[in-house]
């Protein structure tokens, strides 16, 4: 996974989030948040959580989950996670 | 591959095909309520996938996040006013284990407590819904004490969980309408390890692991639909290559391998495991391209087979398509296609029978027989929701009904099969035994009867006694398929001069076998022994007796007169009567014709 750039998890995570909430139009970016979305409820949630895991062969701590503010907290998580692995 | 394959449910997949769902050919409906301590709104879309791909339309109420007590209590509560079919208790073991670490006196009897608290949710539930309860049980806890030594030790939360499932059972079994939902069971075939998802408990309460959720939303589907009536009723299965490694046809019956300890042992397990499923009621056919000499010879003669012949109800071998032989199979039965399990070894035999017949249920069988069996069982196809005397028996009945189908085909003389039948009739006055099945036949027998009255049992106990005036046969029939029972009835009145026939019924099980010649050649002697002229009868006829309008033509009788409803009346001169010839023996020679 070291080899990804940021562009190329920014695709990943896209598709993932499109594939989660049914719905092909959805733009990540920094600023996002679960109001933004329609399906993203507190079950989507966890479904995200545990597809980004396994797209990106990572794994969260419960804390880490639990603190998210927004996709752009969540993207900076990745990549951290990312890092280490690589 | 469908998502709603049991044998391969994704989680993910589910979800995905739960959001397009079309329930439109759904024809029936099921109201499933959800009540748990632990959080579990992804059951929903499962369960609606599941029992879509089953021909039910589920509609689901859930309960809020551990409101299990609230909804049951509240006689006004949401789940009341919804009028469930099934109500689905599921209880976590991460939310018996934070009670059990509370709960620091008396925990040798947690167990106890556990399960009073869960009775008396069942108790109250069945107070105020007709609703099947499904009740899971607990998978053991990982966490240990004391080590292994925790067995040993009742108080340790080990100790009383795996009690606890034991209290249950008990519970439930005295009572109607609780099921086990085997949720243990799930778990335990998973792993622990991986059943469990503490991340996922800490974050949402979620009862399991989520890829593991599809398992415990089929548990439900299966439980409800066999609850239903539902259930698989009959196994066909292949025989070279399945039953036994090797091809009779090529190989000879001693060239095959079945036994217990070598390379073929998967082969044997595997006949053990129909076998039990037989025990339980599970009706086996074999469905084989063979000549029919040649497969069942290797069931006659391999020293390893662990089925035999008569294990088998509908014994198929030919080299016509097995679409057709499982018609043939379905028709001897007389069963739904959806009620056959259809195992082969051979891929292109599976996928043909389930292109032809959609009905039928064909496991892709793995390709090493080495799993077969365990992969059966994790399908889950034999649910049953209740067991009594009559199920063990029901394949036996099945099979003698199906042999005696066979056997009536495979003559192309009715006299020649008839003989083939060994029949053997008991005939004698109703006596204590008889009489309560006697009078249950006068009252279920429509088709079969020359009189419309029905005598009650008090009737029939007046008109056995010696002197009633009366002369009451009790007819059994057994044959070499097995014990009819009783069959047929008469009731004659003695009238000084004639034997007067009132009452002539049977069981059109029995129809065209000659029993009503035999029992005619008995009556007429009982008259000639007595000294009586003749055998007079009347036809009465009803909306369904149709069947028997030439019954006393048909002996000979000479019609004496019509009656005013539209019957006819008969009369038989003793003397000129021919016995007729029947394939049917005396089974009690000594009988007196009185």
């Amino acid at each position: 996974m070291s080899t990804l750039d940021d562009a190329a998890i920014r695709a990943r995570l896209t598709d993932i989030f499109r594939d989660t909430f049914d719905d092909d139009s959805i733009e990540i970016h920094e600023a996002m948040t679960a109001a933004d979305v329609d399906e993203w409820d507190s079950l989507n949630h966890i479904n995200l959580i545990l597809a980004v895991e396994r797209g990106f062969g990572v794994r969260f701590k419960t804390s880490e989950i639990g603190n998210l503010a927004n996709v752009g907290e969540f993207l900076a998580l990745l990549k951290g996670k990312l890092a280490a692995a690589g | 591959m469908s998502p709603t394959d049991p044998s391969h449910l994704d989680y993910r997949a589910l979800l995905r095909a739960s959001k397009q769902l079309d329930v439109s050919t759904c024809t029936t409906e099921r109201r499933i309520a959800i009540l748990s301590d632990a959080a579990v709104p992804q059951l929903v879309p499962l369960l609606r996938t599941l029992f879509a791909a089953r021909g039910v339309r589920a509609e689901i109420h859930l309960a809020e996040y551990d409101t299990l007590e609230l909804e049951v209590f509240d006689a006004a509560s949401a789940l009341y006013a919804f009028a469930p079919d099934a109500v689905v208790l599921l209880h976590a073991p991460q939310a018996l284990r934070l009670r059990y670490w509370r709960e620091a006196a008396d925990r040798e009897h947690f167990a106890e407590r556990t399960v009073d608290g869960l009775v008396a949710l069942w108790d109250t539930l069945r107070a105020r819904t007709p609703a099947l309860i499904l009740q899971s049980n607990f998978p053991p806890p990982y966490e240990r004490q004391f080590g292994n030594f925790d067995h040993l030790l009742p108080h340790t939360l080990l100790a009383q969980s795996l009690r606890l499932n034991v209290l249950l059972a008990d519970a439930a079994r005295e009572r109607s309408g609780v099921l086990i939902d085997d949720v243990c069971g799930l778990a335990t075939r998973i792993g622990l390890q991986r059943w469990f998802d503490e991340r996922l408990w800490t974050l949402a309460k979620s009862f399991c692991a989520l890829e593991h959720l599809p398992l415990v939303a089929r548990n439900v589907v299966d439980l409800v639909q066999a609850a239903q009536g539902a259930i698989v009723k009959c196994v066909v299965t292949d025989l070279d290559g399945t039953l036994w490694s090797g091809v009779v046809g090529d190989d000879g019956v001693a060239g095959l391998e079945m036994d217990a300890f070598g390379h073929a042992e998967p082969h044997h397990r595997l006949q053990h495991y129909l076998r039990e499923l037989r025990r339980r009621g599970i009706v086996l056919a074999v469905c084989s391209k063979n000549d029919h000499a040649t497969a069942l010879d290797a069931f006659r003669s391999h020293p390893d087979m662990v089925l035999a012949e008569a294990d088998v109800a509908v014994f198929v071998a030919n080299w016509g398509p097995k679409p057709d032989n499982l018609r043939h199979i379905r028709d001897t039965l007389n069963i739904g296609f959806d009620s056959i399990v259809f195992l082969d070894d051979n891929a292109f035999e599976r996928a043909l029978v389930r292109d032809t017949l959609p009905g039928v249920i064909v496991p892709e069988l793995p390709e090493d027989p080495a799993e077969w069996v365990r992969f059966l069982s994790e399908l889950n196809l034999f649910e049953a929701t209740s067991f009594s005397e009559e199920d063990r028996r029901r394949a036996d009945a099945y099979r003698a009904n199906a042999q005696r189908e066979e056997a009536r085909t495979s003559f192309s003389d009715i006299t020649e099969y008839l003989r083939s039948l060994d029949m053997r009739i008991t005939m004698h006055r109703f006596d204590a035994l008889s009489l309560p099945r006697a009078a249950q036949l006068i009252q279920r027998t429509n088709q079969f009867s020359l009189t419309a009255r029905r005598p009650s049992l008090a009737e029939c106990e007046a008109m056995a006694r010696p002197g009633s005036g009366f002369v009451t046969f009790a007819i059994s029939l057994v044959d070499r398929f097995g014990d009819n029972g009783l069959v047929s009835i008469i009731i004659l009145r003695d009238t000084g001069d004639a034997l007067d026939v009132v009452n002539w019924r049977m069981s059109c099980r029995v129809l065209a076998r000659g029993v009503e010649a035999f029992a005619m050649n008995r009556v007429v002697e009982t008259a000639r022994a007595l000294g009586r002229e003749s055998i007079t009868g009347t036809f009465e006829p009803t909306a369904k007796n149709a069947l028997v309008r030439d019954f006393f033509a048909g002996f000979g009788f000479e019609q004496t007169g019509t009656t005013a409803d539209g019957g006819t009346t008969w009369r038989l001169r003793v003397a000129s009567y021919e016995p007729r010839t029947t394939c049917i023996a005396d089974a009690d020679p000594t009988t007196t014709s009185t």
